[in-house]
């Protein structure tokens, strides 16, 4: 049986519901990331988890046991908050020693945990400040060391680098990464930023609106997404989506034909084409689309061109290096089609 | 000049709040001649007389004795109730929630002498006339709505993941409101504190119904003084300041605690 396992879990407030039949398995020590846009119900999923929201309906099990209606802090779990939610009136040492206190630990034992933990986050310096007088990045450390102190089977972090600027938030990130590594603990980690969940993921699960859309590594989520909700999410910038039709000929679009032989279309031979802006070429490829240059994006390394077909649709490409063009000005995209996406017109991978 | 306009109001109004103040305190260091003359003296000879009549007389001794013990053990009983009923309240749902509310607040609507009477006799039959008991539980009834409002708002801005963190590190419920939200909500229970002190030790009306010989509260007794052929002005105000500044001193003490942002840094 699985470390982590959530089966058939649903959540209502009232009449409305979150969190529609929900199966998902862990293994131990793996590094799992709940994704997706906001209000898709992937915090109240962690929550729920954690025992601080109650199941609607459906079985949580942790380490084999069945915690559904266990009590939070019987289920040896530890959350660091979007807010950190450090005690306010307590020392750096008084926050992290605060569940070992509460479980009676004795006090030599505490004192040791307490060492170790500020050892492995590089803050013995600290243990005497209050909250306030830490930094954001800091105080992230902080919560993470009263998470860690307690042994617990799993972590559970929500949201936890989205209150610290975008260097801090790269550094924590890795920070993270490492602390997975060298514990080698099971992590349940909630974000709203696919990049969070490509870079620390073993596996991520993207949700919206309360359903699973697919489960998998993220190389997999990459390859071979299994909607254009899970396609669009996963790669930066989104992937550009072109209504075509399948025919004798392959994928036909009045701006271009592509030798595709399609098995699974529809009758009706409406196809989505799915592109991701890396894999579109700047006047290379062997299929080519004309295309008028709209907005370009200097990113330095790279540049992120938007340009629209004669059709009117809007494609973006992204490339290497430095491209130079006007507003208006004509230019070619070309792919291979070997790393083109198929999707029905609902959206299902084809 | 808009400057000066605003100072010259700023000076007026601190003028008219302290003047009162000022001349309690300087009359208690007069004779009654100055204190009598007309036009008032403003440079005299400081005498303690008054203050030794004041300390020689067991009245007020035993009545300052009194307010301390009311004052005291009211609000301190306030405090115990209130706040793990204000906890309760800003913190859990159950029926009826909301009329529970109002109904600590709506307590404050009559005017306190039209219970006067009722409260008079229902004391009367317990025998807890003249008793400091008496006064102390009338006065939670007056002292506890407000701790509760006061305070349940204090306990509802404190950041829910506080809370939650502390039951996932295994804090029992009592522990959260022990260790988490009394501190957090100190300020707003100072707050409480003070407006529940400064009221027992100011009432007078159900002080003066309830008791007789025993337990006379100081106020009760400064008022005591108003009779006779001369009013004993310097004694009066002299009793005055020695009743004021317990108040005075108790508020200086947990002003620090009622300008101090405890929960910055809690959260982002």
């Amino acid at each position: 049986m699985s470390y982590l396992r959530l089966q058939g879990v649903e959540k209502r407030f009232g009449s409305v519901e979150v969190i529609k039949g929900v199966d998902i398995e862990a293994e131990k020590g793996e590094f799992v990331v709940f994704v997706g846009p906001s209000g898709c119900g992937k915090s109240t999923l962690l929550r729920m988890v954690a025992g601080l929201e109650a199941v609607s309906a459906g079985s949580v099990f942790i380490d084999g046991v069945d915690v559904t209606y266990l009590e939070p802090a019987k289920r040896q779990v530890s959350m660091v908050f979007q807010s950190y939610a450090l005690f306010p009136h307590m020392s750096v040492r008084d926050n992290i020693a605060f569940g070992l206190k509460m479980n009676k630990v004795p006090k030599p034992e505490i004192d040791r945990q307490v060492a170790e933990a500020a050892r492995i986050l590089q803050m013995e310096a600290l243990l005497d400040r209050r909250p306030r007088e830490l930094s954001g990045g800091q105080r992230q450390r902080v919560a993470i060391g009263r998470a860690i102190v307690r042994h617990p089977k799993l972590f559970l972090f929500d949201e936890p680098l989205s209150n610290l600027d975008a260097e801090l938030r790269t550094q924590m990130r890795a920070e993270i990464a490492r602390l997975h590594t060298s514990l080698g603990v099971t992590m349940v980690y909630v974000t709203h930023d696919q990049v969070e969940a490509m870079t620390l993921a073993d596996r991520i699960v993207v949700l919206r609106a309360g359903r699973i859309e697919q489960i998998g590594a993220p190389q997999e989520l990459y390859d071979k997404p299994a909607n254009t909700f899970v396609a669009g999410f996963i790669g930066s910038p989104k992937m550009n989506f072109v209504k075509v039709s399948a025919t004798g000929e392959g994928l036909t679009h009045p701006s271009f034909i592509a030798p595709v032989r399609v098995s699974g279309a529809p009758p009706s031979g409406d196809v989505l084409l799915g592109l991701r802006p890396e894999h579109l070429l700047f006047e290379d490829g062997p299929v080519r689309i004309g295309l008028t240059a709209d907005i370009v994006e200097n990113l330095g390394g790279a540049t992120l061109i938007y340009g629209q077909t004669a059709s009117g649709e809007t494609l973006s490409l992204q490339t290497p290096g430095r491209r130079v063009l006007k507003k208006g000005e004509p230019f070619t995209a070309g792919f291979d089609p070997r790393k083109a996406y198929l999707f029905t017109p609902e959206g299902q991978a084809i | 000049m808009r400057r000066l306009l605003h100072a010259l109001g700023l000076l007026a109004v601190f003028l008219f709040a302290v003047f009162p103040f000022y001349w309690m305190v300087s009359s208690s260091f007069k004779t009654q001649n100055d204190i009598l003359a007309s036009p008032p003296v403003w440079l005299f000879q400081p005498t303690l007389d008054n203050y030794r009549q004041v300390f020689a007389d067991e009245k007020v001794t035993r009545a300052v004795l009194s307010s301390l013990i009311v004052a005291v053990c009211s609000t301190g009983l306030s405090l115990i109730l209130a706040t793990p009923a204000a906890y309760a309240l800003a913190r859990f749902e159950f029926r009826g929630k909301a009329d529970l509310w109002f109904w600590f607040i709506s307590n404050r609507f009559i005017s306190p002498i039209v219970l006067a009477l009722p409260i008079y006799i229902i004391a009367r039959n317990l025998g807890l006339l003249d008793t400091h008991l008496v006064l102390i539980l009338i006065y939670v009834t007056f002292i506890l709505p407000i701790v509760v409002w006061i305070v349940t708002d204090f306990f509802r801005s404190i950041p829910r993941e506080l809370e939650e963190a502390a039951r996932l590190e295994g804090a029992s419920q009592f522990a959260i409101f022990w260790r988490i939200y009394l501190p957090l909500g100190m300020p707003g229970i100072a707050v409480s504190a003070i407006f529940g002190f400064i009221f027992s030790w100011n009432e007078l009306l159900y002080a003066l119904v309830l008791t007789r010989r025993d337990v006379q509260t100081a106020p009760v007794v400064a008022t005591s003084f108003m009779s006779g052929y001369e009013i004993p002005w310097g004694k009066i105000m002299a009793t005055g300041t020695v009743i004021v500044l317990p108040v005075t001193v108790f508020a200086l003490l947990v002003s620090r605690h009622m300008v101090r942002g405890l929960t910055m840094g809690a959260t982002k």
